[in-house]
């Protein structure tokens, strides 16, 4: 829960300079804010889609989104929650997109992330750590574990960011929270 | 286990509500009831709420690489923001999108008219190179007999090559030798007459569609963009592996059809893109 107030928080001073030159076309300033955030906004896609070299297209995409919307950025919340937001737009949008085109279902989704690199943990370990476990999660449990748990949304906002009810956000976030201990204690 | 106001079952079916601490009055002191007495419950509890704790504790991670500069050369395109797109601009744009639409009716039909010109002269002297071996072999009018299915698949696919093995796709039933030779005849020489002029014409609408979706990059969406650019390199690697096969065996009809089967995914690829509505 704390997470996201964190972030806010953590954000530093100088960004509001920087934020009216990139949205001005200023590409130098751009790339400051880029250094200030990559790694927040890398680790929220990354933990989010489950895989590392996903996570990295995605911050791509959100910095270039970034880039494109900064004119509408009106400062009404801090850049790095505005930021935040679009990020985890972004990967909502992006799964959708991929749903879209190729069709691919919950099942794929699960057994493309045994695929990646971060699943990739032996078979024969006795205890696996959290950052693991959750990159193994289901697609649906998973985003809604690392929004609530990790990011610190809450159960409406989740439900409202991915057109569900905070019931199932409710529901997918236990169903995640007891597969994580499941696995921790394997 | 059991206590005396509530199964652990029950409790399993609290447990979502009692973590989010949004159970009332008599079902809490129900829930707290049972976790004094039930040890499995107990425990549940401690993990799930350390798992929450361990969860809101996780450190940053850090790309492998520099993304920088994959999104400067994509942001490097000059983007005109919507809100402040001049009323001018707007004005012209259905003008635009007609002439994008113009240039690519032209170019298609263009390309059409080529490769059926050349598929038709190509025709012509395939079925004159067939009819001969066609002729030894009785036409029974029997679609399961092997002559007639061979012939009649060696004309057909002049015009849209088979695939080198005999043993898979339209022609598994080409079993007869004469057949086959006539089979061979024209697979060994289509491909060199075809594909390389056919592959300059396909480079030029490649070119003009590839300039009208570069001159389009502002105006599609991030996400659709860099899913047709993903694609767009995947054929491109589809059609150099191709290009480099068929330096090697340039007689090969199966390799001839592999890289006529990309360029034209790439066209229809980049023809979708050039015709997307704008931030799609």
């Amino acid at each position: 829960m704390a997470a996201a107030v964190l972030s806010t928080v953590r954000a530093p001073m100088g960004d509001s300079g920087d934020v009216a030159l990139a949205a001005a076309g200023d590409r130098q300033a751009f790339e400051r804010l880029y250094r200030t955030h990559s790694s927040r906004v890398f680790t929220l896609c990354a933990r989010m889609s489950g895989s590392r070299s996903r996570g990295e297209e995605l911050t791509q995409d959100v910095f270039v989104r970034t880039w494109e919307k900064l004119p509408q950025f009106r400062g009404e919340s801090a850049f790095s929650t505005w930021l935040h937001r679009l990020a985890v737009n972004v990967v909502l949008n992006a799964r959708k997109t991929e749903g879209k085109h190729s069709a691919r279902t919950e099942q794929s989704d699960v057994e493309d992330e045994r695929r990646d690199e971060m699943s990739r943990a032996p078979l024969h370990i006795e205890r696996m750590d959290l950052q693991a476990a959750i990159s193994k999660l289901p697609a649906g449990a998973r985003r809604i574990f690392v929004l609530h748990d990790v990011e610190g949304y809450k159960h409406e906002e989740i439900a409202e960011m991915m057109g569900i009810t905070s019931g199932g956000s409710k529901a997918q976030l236990h169903r995640a929270r007891l597969l994580l201990r499941e696995a921790l204690q394997r | 286990m059991t206590n005396s106001t509530m199964t652990c079952e029950e409790f399993d079916a609290a447990l979502p509500d009692h973590l989010e601490g949004t159970l009332d009055g008599s079902l809490r002191s129900a829930v707290e009831g049972h976790l004094r007495e039930c040890v499995r419950c107990a425990s549940l509890v401690k993990d799930l709420r350390n798992i929450e704790a361990d969860a809101a504790k996780l450190p940053e991670l850090a790309p492998s690489r520099d993304l920088w500069q994959g999104i400067e050369s994509r942001i490097a395109a000059p983007v005109i923001p919507l809100a402040a797109r001049p009323e001018r601009t707007r004005r012209f744009a259905p003008a635009w999108m007609g002439i994008a639409a113009a240039a690519l009716i032209v170019t298609t039909a263009g390309i059409t008219y080529t490769l059926t010109a050349r598929s038709l002269s190509g025709s012509k002297a395939s079925v004159a190179t067939v009819t001969p071996a066609a002729m030894n072999q009785p036409n029974t009018g029997d679609s399961s007999a092997p002559q007639s299915v061979a012939a009649g698949t060696v004309v057909a696919k002049t015009d849209e090559p088979a695939p080198a093995s005999p043993t898979t796709g339209p022609n598994r039933g080409i079993g007869e030798p004469q057949n086959r030779s006539t089979a061979l005849m024209v697979t060994r020489t289509a491909p060199s007459e075809q594909t390389v002029p056919s592959e300059a014409v396909y480079s030029k609408e490649i070119a003009a569609l590839q300039h009208i979706v570069n001159d389009r990059k502002t105006q599609l969406d991030s996400a659709t963009l860099a899913i047709i650019e993903r694609n767009l390199r995947i054929i491109d690697l589809a059609i150099e592996q191709s290009k480099a096969a068929l330096a090697k065996d340039p007689a090969s009809r199966l390799l001839s059809d592999q890289l006529t089967h990309a360029l034209d995914k790439k066209v229809e690829l980049l023809r979708t893109a050039a015709m997307l509505p704008a931030n799609t």
